[in-house]
């Protein structure tokens, strides 16, 4: 029995499995957490985002830093209630490649924060507040949106995408 | 056109795509206003979230545009259903907080003090978070009851 089955199979073990499954409430539950979860990320994300693109450079980036903890506490939300989903039902999404490729740019979006948090921001903190932003930060800018974008719709088509009636 | 978002493969999934993206982008904004109104990340100067709900509407038009294409796919049965006009009543509550908010930033900021806005502003912007929480919560439950 392969790794991917065998974790899979212990999903539905599990007492979140059949919290999930047995209350009718809990699906939409996960979902409005989901939604919620998504708005306050999006949001932050766009001001932030905008901003080392070079919209509204007049703002201290200091300033919109200060959503950054928005942002990953928006993150969190979603990681548990998406783990709700999966653990309730792992093979309708493991069998899905809309939520394969949702995963995908979830990751090259965290890589792509990484590299914005390791290599961009400590040279940005350190110029004037309201210095124009260079290449570099734009582009992590406009990829972070891309990507988290693509996640936002990726997860949205997932009844629609790989089950083959979509 | 309410032909080809019903029965097209493309039209309803690019329909809800784009709704949960104009979602994001306007309740994402208000909120994030919201909680500047109520003095949090309070090195951000009101006048710049001013602009960004400027691109808050963006989403607000993407909404109002792909949800009446979902509307007019099933129009009979969507204005009898009760949680689904209350979500249109929450979003037109929501349109119209974000509205006054606006309003009252560019007229009146300059005089405020720089952390937080004064009370009746953050009871306009508590409202305002409850009607965007709340019209996501309907919105949600629409499939179910």
């Amino acid at each position: 029995m392969s790794l991917y089955n065998a974790v899979q199979d212990w999903m539905e073990t599990t007492w979140v499995h059949h919290v999930v499954l047995d209350y009718a409430w809990s699906w939409p539950t996960l979902e409005t957490l989901h939604f919620l979860g998504l708005c306050t990320l999006i949001g932050s994300l766009l001001v932030m985002d905008l901003r080392l693109i070079g919209f509204q450079n007049l703002i201290p980036l200091r300033a919109v830093h200060a959503l950054m903890p928005v942002a990953i506490i928006s993150f969190g939300i979603n990681l548990i209630s998406g783990l709700g989903f999966v653990i309730a039902v792992p093979r309708m999404y493991t069998g899905n490649w809309s939520f394969w490729a949702k995963m995908i740019c979830v990751a090259l979006a965290g890589l792509n924060f990484l590299i914005y948090y390791t290599m961009i921001e400590p040279k940005l903190l350190k110029a004037g507040p309201t210095a124009p932003t260079p290449f570099s930060a734009k582009a992590i800018g406009v990829s972070s949106l891309v990507l988290w974008f693509s996640v936002l719709s990726f997860g949205r088509l997932l009844p629609y995408l790989g089950v083959g009636g979509g | 056109m309410a032909d080809w978002v019903r029965s097209s493969a493309l039209g309803y999934p690019l329909m809800i795509t784009l709704h949960a993206i104009g979602m994001g982008v306007m309740v994402g904004f208000a909120l994030i206003l919201d909680a500047r109104l109520l003095g949090r990340f309070a090195e951000i100067p009101y006048t710049a979230l001013h602009r960004f709900l400027g691109l808050a509407w963006i989403g607000f038009g993407i909404n109002f545009l792909s949800g009446s294409c979902l509307f007019t796919t099933q129009a009979a049965e969507y204005v009898v259903h009760t949680i689904f006009m209350v979500k249109m009543a929450l979003v037109v509550l929501g349109g119209i907080t974000a509205a006054i908010l606006q309003n009252i930033v560019a007229q009146e900021s300059a005089g405020w003090a720089p952390n937080v806005a004064p009370t009746k502003v953050q009871v306009i912007a508590w409202l305002s978070i409850i009607f965007w929480v709340t019209a996501i919560v309907c919105g949600r439950l629409t499939a179910y009851i």
